[in-house]
């Protein structure tokens, strides 16, 4: 049964995608308001599955590119993920039949919402991260093979820019240099897929799961050691698998600095339900490493997400300070990210991380 | 001597203090013309300490009022508000998301012309004289006299805003209005929302205030006079009828600060425990730390740093089922003097229990020398178990800390405490906001973007230093008490270039003198 997405769901969608975020992502709440007011004036939208994709479809993923905490100052005009779409088609003399999600963390969850909404497109059940990362080649689209263009990108003014490029790396060079042209955010329609490379190369089921998240996180409301099991029950029965506590405490240190668009950090963390040594969290832009002495107990792909101890809410890695109670979860990546051509693009080396990855349920418990 | 004052919604309460010595507090009740409680309180408290008016170097008055007219949805004068940035937040307009009824109370005069500036200082939208023209026309049509200005990246580039500003001065010089640079950093949205707020709320300000005034006038005080705001430091009086809602948080704060003077503690954990909660905040360096989210007021998402206060559901109204021994949430509030046991009523709250168990002397005692000495014992635990629970979800660590128990409740807890390395009682507790607005320490604050590429760190750092020592001078800082008292800088991430969102904070100390400058910062709109 398909999922059905109205105006009363999208806080609960956001909150489950700041918590996929893994510390990314920016604050979904522009979008949220955006959002919502587009269902309310256009009514629901239900969340097409990847399994029903008809042969001759044309998938084409919509959502921003750019500075999140920028568009929270200059906001976006409201209507451009429905522009993109209209240069998309005119630019390709191609009807889009489909729309999907970049990635399930952070704002994107929810913008092509309001396109499928707005249009009466049908949005796939799934997206191109099951997660937040920072840069496009990351997307499950472009490691599958999914050429990035031709894609089309509109700035805050209405302008449209059209790019022809074959590999995802230099797409995003372009497109990255193209947002901070203008104010910091684009919106664009890229990485056209037909029915075969969508079923490939998408992530099936995260949109909906996100909503199930979200809810979960809003009604269980409360500290991060009574939610585990609830939030351990609905990952393992998922794509996503392992759920872990591990570790909770106090952030007695964070150190940060910009390099090349990325925020840098880490934040170490001392426990304050046992003994164990200082929790070390490398951040760049998003939690990638988690360890314990020299000892590792999650890294990227894999999710590292962060919660406020008391109210399990996530924390935006931008927003980690000083004296913070927190827990610190560890979640599996779905398949898509265990493959071998994947980890080239997203294992710990790929941010400079001198070490392999090890999957997280071959590591050893956290808590 | 300082005169501390506190304007709540039921009580006035005033006290005299001597550096950090209390000399006289009185609590008084807040009448309907806010002048007579601050009358009735201040000579009580003078005539407590037998000292004359003349001795007083300065009044600090701390207040709720502006707090409860906005959650009450009364004193809201109807406001327009115009925004520059068009094209871009075209489907996101003013007031989007407020609750209908403030929206309602405030009128909806939302307006959005071209303008705003990128991150880098680029024009979003030409500015466009004649649509700001028809804006104004509109505006005038309506007899609308309150205005709220916005636009985009204004805390980093006012210009703007202040163009704007001077073009409603010359048409409608009788307007009152906020520029939201003024008041908020960076998020529009929350800026904007704090800048219609504190607008619609300038009228009752300019009552609030000039009923102050004209109460410390009327018996000769010729100090000058400051409001405390949402930090815990003062702002300058002419400065508070401009900004209003610069003292939304002032409450809880000042009642962490006053915790902080009564005991000496600079670093505890302060549990305020009231008829049906208890607010457990947590001073770090002798002011509240700070909550981390978004803080909505009346409904309306903002961006003033609110105290991290928990709230839990234990007061000295609190009711004891005595079958299973749950105490709270639920409470007879206010009633407890009719309802509790003590006082001749029917219900078991946790005040019989306290008296029952002999740390407290309230009522008629005889009302529950019946009750089952079990019951008390457990009922006695189980209220230290959910004040250290509580404790213990605050403080910043394992480690025991102090922990300062305030209120009329605080009677209820009188054993020691796991999570508390110390427990004290401060004398005069129950005036601990007077005492905590009755502080000495002026400040002013900004937040901007910046990018060092353009300007180097250093000169940015020190630009925005000297331009905020010369207003906290004009407000009457010593000059070289002025310091820093925050820079917190945050990357824009996703961004490759240097671009980092800057706040800074900087305090000083008021000079005490009979010549004291009383006037805040003048600038050429009347805004810092």
């Amino acid at each position: 049964m398909s999922t059905r997405i109205g105006p009363d769901d999208i806080a609960d969608l956001c909150r489950g995608s700041v918590f996929l975020a893994t510390g990314g992502g920016g604050d979904p709440y522009i979008s949220q308001v955006l959002v919502t007011e587009a269902l309310k004036k256009y009514g629901p939208v239900d969340l097409f599955s990847l399994a029903d994709l008809p042969e001759d479809a044309l998938v084409v993923a919509v959502g921003e590119v750019g500075a999140p905490s920028i568009s929270l100052e200059q906001l976006p005009g409201g209507d451009e993920c429905l522009a993109v779409i209209d240069r998309f088609e005119e630019f390709t003399r191609k009807k889009i039949t489909h729309l999907v999600s970049f990635e399930v963390g952070g704002a994107n969850s929810v913008i092509p919402l309001i396109a499928a909404a707005a249009r009466g497109l049908p949005l796939i059940d799934g997206d191109g991260m099951a997660r937040a990362l920072p840069e496009a080649q990351m997307m499950t689209f472009a490691i599958e093979g999914v050429k990035p263009s031709p894609a089309v990108a509109v700035d805050y003014s209405g302008g449209c820019v059209y790019f022809d490029v074959k590999d995802t790396r230099l797409y995003e060079r372009q497109i990255r240099s193209f947002a901070m042209a203008m104010g910091g955010m684009v919106f664009t329609a890229e990485h056209p897929m037909n029915a075969a490379e969508a079923r490939r190369a998408i992530v099936p089921n995260t949109i909906s799961f996100a909503l199930r998240l979200g809810t979960l996180l809003r009604e269980k409301r409360g500290n991060a050691l009574v939610l585990e099991a609830p939030l351990r029950k609905l990952f393992r029965d998922s794509d996503f698998g392992d759920f872990r506590h591990l570790y909770t405490g106090k952030v007695i240190d964070i150190q940060r600095k910009t390099v090349g668009g990325f925020d840098v950090g880490e934040a170490v963390l001392a426990s304050t339900i046992d003994e164990r040594p200082p929790m070390t969290l490398s951040i760049k832009n998003e939690f990638l490493l988690a360890k314990v002495g020299e000892q590792v107990l999650a890294s990227v792909p894999d999710l590292i997400t962060m919660v406020d101890h008391e109210t399990s809410a996530p924390i935006n890695a931008e927003r980690v300070h000083y004296g913070q109670r927190v827990s610190v979860f560890g979640i599996g990546c779905p398949p898509h990210y265990r493959t071998k051509k994947a980890l080239a693009v997203v294992e710990p080396r790929a941010f400079g991380f001198d070490l392999d990855y090890v999957p997280i349920e071959d590591l050893p418990q956290g808590a | 001597m300082r005169v501390g004052i506190d304007v709540g919604g039921t009580h006035t309460d005033a006290v005299l203090l001597d550096g950090k010595e209390v000399l006289a507090s009185v609590k008084h009740l807040t009448s309907a013309n806010v002048r007579d409680g601050v009358f009735g309180a201040l000579d009580a408290v003078l005539h407590q300490a037998q000292a004359p008016h003349s001795s007083i170097d300065a009044v600090m008055i701390g207040t709720t009022q502006f707090t409860n007219a906005v959650i009450e949805r009364r004193e809201l004068v109807p406001t327009a508000v115009i925004r520059a940035a068009l094209p871009s937040g075209e489907l996101i307009p003013p007031m989007i998301d407020w609750p209908e009824d403030i929206a309602d109370a405030l009128g909806r005069h939302a307006y959005m012309i071209d303008g705003g500036k990128t991150y880098d200082g680029f024009p979003i939208g030409e500015f466009d004289q004649r649509e700001l023209d028809e804006v104004l026309d509109d505006i005038a049509a309506k007899g609308i006299s309150l205005i709220a200005v916005s636009s985009v990246f204004s805390p980093s580039d006012p210009s703007q805003e202040r163009l704007i500003a001077e073009q409603i001065r010359a048409r409608m010089p009788d307007v009152k209005m906020t520029l939201s640079h003024a008041i908020g950093g960076m998020g529009l949205l929350e800026r904007e929302n704090a800048a219609i707020l504190n607008t619609s709320l300038l009228p009752l300000a300019d009552k609030v205030i000039s009923a102050f005034a004209s109460a410390l006038d009327v018996r000769g005080i010729q100090c000058p006079f400051y409001i405390s705001q949402n930090d815990g430091t003062l702002m300058s009086a002419e400065f508070a009828a401009e900004f209003p809602a610069l003292t939304f948080a002032s409450g809880p704060t000042n009642s962490l600060r006053g915790a902080s003077l009564l005991t000496q503690l600079e670093d505890a954990v302060v549990v305020d425990i009231g008829g049906t909660t208890s607010d457990i905040g947590v001073l770090q360096g002798g002011f509240p730390r700070q909550s981390n989210v978004a803080i909505s007021v009346g409904g309306v998402r903002t961006n003033f740093r609110m105290p991290d206060i928990q709230a839990i559901g234990l007061g000295g109204g609190s009711i004891v089922a005595s079958d299973d021994l749950q105490i709270g949430p639920q409470s007879v509030g206010y009633r407890l003097v009719e309802e509790g046991l003590v006082f001749g009523g029917q219900t078991l709250t946790s005040t019989d229990i306290a008296v029952a168990n002999g740390s407290a002397a309230i009522g008629d005692g005889t009302k529950v020398a019946e009750l089952d000495p079990e019951l008390v014992e457990q009922a006695t635990q189980e209220m230290h178990h959910i004040v250290n629970t509580g404790i213990d979800q605050m403080r910043s660590s394992a480690e025991p800390v102090p922990v300062i128990l305030v209120g009329g409740g605080a009677v209820l807890i009188s054993r020691s405490l796991d999570t508390a390395a110390d427990l004290l009682r401060p004398e005069h507790s129950g005036v601990a906001n007077a005492i905590g607005a009755a502080n000495a320490q002026i400040g002013r604050e900004t937040e901007l973007i910046a990018n060092y590429r353009d300007k180097p760190r250093t000169q940015v750092l020190d630009e925005l230093k000297d331009a905020l020592s010369q207003e906290l001078l004009a407000a009457g800082a010593a000059e070289e008490t002025i310091r820093i008292a925050d820079v917190e800088e945050t990357a824009i991430s996703y961004m490759a270039n240097e671009a980092s969102k800057l706040r800074v904070k900087l305090v000083g100390d008021l000079k005490f003198s009979a010549n004291a400058p009383s006037a805040g910062a003048d600038s050429q709109e009347g805004l810092p």
